[in-house]
Order: C-alpha cells, then sequence, then structure tokens
C-alpha cells in the first residue's frame, strides 16, 4: 500500500528532531514538514541539523512558515526581506522545494491588491535563483487575504511560475469555505496541501481560533471532519492535483505520547486516504504493471 | 503607402528597462590560473592587464573582456576551490545607470552581492545569479573604462587585439534544474527585460534549451540559452551554473580553422560536428567550453 503521498508535520511530535525523524521514517513514511524552529532549535546547531534531516532519507514536503511578509514599508519591509532571505537560505539548504508563507495578520499591512501583489512578486523573485516555490496560504486571521479564494486572486495577479497557492483545510474548513470555489484553482500551482480533523463540534469563533485550532487537532479520519476531509481530497483529485498532502495536527495529548504510537495514528489516517478515500490500491485503467522478474530459486 | 505598418511578426517594442546594451566582461574563478589563462589566449584572448592588488588578470580580444580571477578570497568554499576546475563565476552587463539597474533589481528582489572593493577600488554593484554566480552592473564603459581603475596594463601588451575572425559575444549557456526554464524566464524577464524566443527558434549546432534575447539593440544584443537536465538521464544532475561562453562569428569555418591553427580541439562525432552554422570545442580543464555560432554582426 502507497503512503508516498502523504506526510506529518514534526509538530505532532515530542522529542529530539532526530528521534522524530526515524520515528516517521520507520513507520513507512516518505516524507516531512519541517519548521525553521526545528533546525534553529537543534541543540547542535543549524548544521547538524540540515545534515540530520538529509541523512533522514525523508523528502522535504515544505518549511515553514514565512509570516506577515505582504504589505509592509520601510523598515518593516526590509526586516521581513531580511527574514524571507533567511528562511529561503535555509529552505534551499535542506532540499526542500516549498517555502510556505502565511498571509499577512499584521495591522501594518497595506491592504490594497496592489502593493500585496507586488510584495508576492519580490517574495517569489527571491526564491526563484535557491530554487525554491512558495506556497501562499490564506489565514484565517488574516488582514486582507483570510479566505483561499482572495489568496488565488492575488497569486493570479502576480502571475509568478513559483509562486502558488498552500491549502490548509483547518483553515478551509474554519472560515467557512465552500469547496467549489477549489474547481477556479489550476491544480499545477497548487505547492502544498495541509490537512487535519478536528475534536470540536463546531468550528471554534474567529478568536478563540488560535489558541484551539493549535491544541487539537487530530489526523484526519479521526476526528468529527472525516467526511469534509475525503470531500476536499476528493475535490483536490478531480481537479489533477497530484502533489503532497502534509498533516499539520498540532495537540498537546499526542505530545506526551510515545512517538511510535503518534506515528502509527498518522500512517492509519495515510493509509484510509489512500486506499479508502482516493483508492489509490486500484490500478488505474491502463496503468503501466512491470510484471516482477523470475525468482532465481 | 499606407501611414501605419502594421507589427505582422509581434515582435512589439522590447523594453530595454536597464538600458541594457551588451556584456562587458564575463569572469571566470579558478586555482589554475596559469592553464586557464593559456586556454583562453588559445582561444584568441590576449593578457592586457592586472589588477592592482588582487591575482586577477585581464584578458582581450576585439570588443570582449575576459576577467580570470584567482584571489583567495573569491575561491574559499566554492567548487573552483575544491575541484580545481575553473567555472564563469560572473557576468558583468552595460547598462546606462549602473546604481540605477541595482537599486530597481533590489527593489523587485535580487539578491544583492556584497561589495569588497578596496580603498580607492571601483564598486561594481551586483546580484546573485545562477548556482552562486554573479551579475554585474557597469554603466562606465564608454569614455572611461572600469579597468584603468583597479588595473594595471601589461607593459608592451596591445591594449585592444583584433579579434580572430571578427568574433564577438554571442551569449552564455546556462544549466539550470528541472522543471525550471519557466522560474529563469521569469527572473531574466523582469529584472533585465529579455524576452523567450519561440521553441523552434535555433542558432549554432546544439538543438537543445530555450533561449532568451537581451533586450539590446543591434550589435550588442546577445543571448541566454537555459538548458534543463535531460529526462532520460539517470544521471542526478539538478546544478545550477553558467556553463560556458557562445562567440558569434561571420564566418564559423574561418574561426575553427584559426583556433584548430592555435590547438584548439573541436567537437566531432556523429551528433555533433563542424559546420558553417556553429562548431563546440572539447571540453578544456574538465569545465571549460566554448561555443561558436554563426552570427554575421560585426
Amino acid at each position: 500500500m502507497k503512503i508516498d503521498e502523504f506526510g506529518m508535520d514534526t509538530v505532532s511530535l515530542a522529542g529530539p528532531l532526530q528521534s522524530r525523524l526515524r520515528t516517521m521514517k520507520a513507520a513507512g513514511f516518505s516524507q516531512v514538514m519541517l519548521s525553521a524552529r526545528d533546525l534553529v532549535g537543534h541543540p547542535q546547531g543549524l548544521q547538524e541539523a540540515i545534515d540530520l534531516v538529509r541523512a533522514s532519507e525523508l523528502r522535504v514536503t515544505g518549511f515553514r512558515a514565512l509570516r506577515d511578509f505582504e504589505g509592509l514599508t520601510g523598515t518593516l519591509h526590509a526586516y521581513k526581506v531580511d527574514i524571507a532571505k533567511s528562511m529561503i537560505e535555509m529552505c534551499a539548504a535542506l532540499g526542500c522545494k516549498v517555502l510556505l508563507a502565511c498571509s499577512s495578520t499584521s495591522r501594518q499591512a497595506a491592504t490594497d491588491s496592489e502593493s500585496l501583489v507586488r510584495d508576492l512578486r519580490k517574495l517569489a523573485l527571491l526564491a526563484i535563483p535557491h530554487g525554491v516555490r512558495v506556497a501562499y496560504e490564506a489565514l484565517p486571521s488574516g488582514r486582507t487575504v483570510d479566505r483561499y479564494a482572495r489568496a488565488w486572486d492575488l497569486i493570479g495577479a502576480a502571475d509568478c511560475p513559483n509562486l502558488g497557492i498552500g491549502l490548509n483545510s483547518s483553515q478551509i474548513f474554519a472560515s467557512g469555505e465552500s469547496l467549489e470555489d477549489l474547481e477556479l484553482l489550476d491544480p499545477l500551482r497548487v505547492f502544498l496541501v495541509q490537512l487535519s480533523d478536528f475534536m470540536w463540534q463546531e468550528p471554534p469563533a474567529l478568536e478563540e481560533r488560535g489558541a484551539t485550532a493549535e491544541a487539537f487537532r487530530v489526523f484526519p479520519g479521526e476526528g468529527i471532519n472525516s467526511e469534509g476531509l475525503a470531500q476536499l481530497v476528493m475535490s483536490l483529485d478531480r481537479l489533477g492535483y497530484r502533489g503532497d498532502y502534509s498533516f499539520d495536527v498540532a495537540n498537546d495529548d499526542y505530545l506526551q505520547l510515545p512517538l511510535p504510537t503518534v506515528v502509527e495514528r498518522a500512517r492509519r489516517s495515510a493509509v484510509w486516504l489512500a486506499e479508502d478515500v482516493l483508492q489509490r490500491s486500484v490500478p488505474l485503467p491502463g496503468a503501466l504493471r512491470l510484471r516482477e522478474p523470475p525468482s532465481q530459486a | 503607402m499606407p501611414d501605419t505598418v502594421f507589427d505582422r511578426e509581434a515582435i512589439g517594442n522590447v523594453p530595454n528597462p536597464l538600458g541594457l546594451n551588451g556584456i562587458e566582461y564575463i569572469e571566470y574563478i579558478t586555482n589554475q590560473p596559469q592553464a586557464l589563462g593559456q586556454v583562453i589566449e588559445k582561444i584568441g584572448f590576449k593578457p592586457v592587464a592586472r589588477h592592482r592588488s588582487r591575482e586577477v588578470m585581464l584578458y582581450r580580444q576585439g570588443d570582449m573582456n575576459i576577467v580570470v580571477n584567482a584571489h583567495a578570497g573569491v575561491l574559499r568554499g566554492t567548487a573552483a576551490a575544491d575541484a580545481g576546475a575553473p567555472r564563469i563565476s560572473a557576468l558583468a552587463l552595460r547598462v546606462s545607470d549602473a546604481r540605477a539597474a541595482y537599486e530597481r533589481a533590489l527593489e523587485l528582489g535580487a539578491w544583492d552581492v556584497p561589495m569588497h572593493a578596496q580603498v580607492m577600488e571601483l564598486n561594481i554593484p551586483g546580484i546573485h545569479g545562477p548556482g552562486g554566480a554573479h551579475i554585474y552592473f557597469v554603466d562606465r564603459y564608454r569614455d572611461f573604462s572600469i579597468y584603468s581603475v583597479d588595473f594595471l596594463p601589461i607593459p608592451g601588451a596591445d591594449a585592444h587585439p583584433a579579434a580572430v575572425a571578427g568574433m564577438h559575444y554571442f551569449g552564455i549557456v546556462q544549466y539550470i534544474g528541472s522543471e525550471r526554464t519557466d522560474d529563469w524566464v521569469d527572473f531574466y524577464g523582469r529584472l533585465f527585460g529579455f524576452v523567450r524566443l519561440p521553441e523552434d527558434t535555433r542558432f549554432g549546432i546544439l538543438p537543445k534549451g530555450t533561449l532568451l534575447q537581451s533586450p539590446c539593440a543591434g550589435a550588442s544584443r546577445f543571448y541566454l540559452q537555459l538548458i534543463e537536465p535531460d529526462p532520460t538521464t539517470v544521471i542526478y544532475d539538478e546544478q545550477e551554473l553558467f556553463q560556458r561562453i557562445g562567440l558569434g562569428t561571420p564566418d564559423v569555418r574561418a574561426a575553427v580553422a584559426a583556433l584548430r591553427r592555435q590547438g584548439v580541439d573541436f567537437v566531432e562525432s556523429d551528433k555533433l560536428h563542424v559546420t558553417e552554422r556553429g562548431a563546440i570545442t572539447r571540453n578544456l580543464m574538465h569545465s571549460v567550453v566554448f561555443e561558436l555560432v554563426h552570427d554575421p554582426r560585426h
């Protein structure tokens, strides 16, 4: 069974980076989403952390997160450009192709499309020499860009080959956005999809979102929004999206469980998505299948 | 006669935002400057000046300048220092206002190259290009030369040696990673005003890649050719770099004959050989290749 399309995020696991990577790899995962804090906070330093990741043989799905970049001016803008450059350099050093950039929540940020588009273009151009693509993601708490359809408008206006959209299921469901608008997206410009389920009966209200969303997410299929997630994933698949799905699951309970226990939950979730939802085990019509070589015995 | 002639070929007005006007120089870095110097001399370049404070030489033929940089500071931690193979480390472009070009590039999202000029040396503003190479902006190239500040002429050398067979800079071939063509087309288009030529446009004898044309007019126009890894090969090679220099000449066969007399070998194989359209040298010092392209200008 193939779970190659799915990966965990280091945020779901406690403990040293090396153990987290090793446990994911042992469970059959082939990719991992990393945060800058994983690297910078590593006790042996940044380079050791990068070496660890490269030695783990896990592909890095994406690197997070650049925040509050667009819409600023003057020294604030110059400061954010410096931050972006550091993030891009770390991302490239990991061999990671996708930098996650979240829509600005800053009150200082301009709200006009022209300024936002200009800054997104600049961010994309900064990333080009390093071979990094920018996945721009709408946060529900974003000052101007608070839903994916709005993020998509700006991405279209910016029109840069390495600027695409990052989708996050919890943000889409929290903002109550329709999945129908997904049809507007160009699947080749969807650079990252993050999935998580939740236990709450209702998506929390705007002001509670920050704290709650960070603490009580569960893996897809474990919560009460499994059907919504299945619809989301199937919509993207119908659209032609063939990229990665990352489990964006921050949960305080998981941070006090043994790593293999949590990783096993993630693996079950990946199998559910691959087999039950996307039915990846069913061969595609006309798909090339190589015959096994005859055994030498 | 009608007043308006329509633009049938959809060429349009190619904007030239920087007043780009050709290549001022191309720089190699190496830890074997003598050996590389000999290679460059075989191609027809002559040493004309030496840097005042660093191990840097200027070679010239016709309107083309090559800088060979063996200064220890630039070699630290580079591929050239590790393997001894020279590589193209910078492309200096002639623009109408270097400072304005530099500031515009940074505003759009280019990475600046920290300046490291010594006292009384020229500060040449630059940005990052592919694979750690730099792209510099030079505006003093008409009545004043940048080399007269930092370089001392080599005694007795002709400062303006003629070009072999009318050779001039035709362009640079850049190797890029898989599926990176659109990114680099965007990079050169937005920063410098390069335009992508139709996929079937070909110069010379090598059939691969995507061609970008500089916005300069007439004789100073040059080309960048972007080449992705061959998808059918099993070798993992995602390296990005300026791979070779393209030299234009109105008479490829005459140029080949002249360079052969100097000891330059050209590739002659089933797929590639010297024709009137172009020729390519064998690899020199593992990493140095020149390509000749038929180009009647000059």
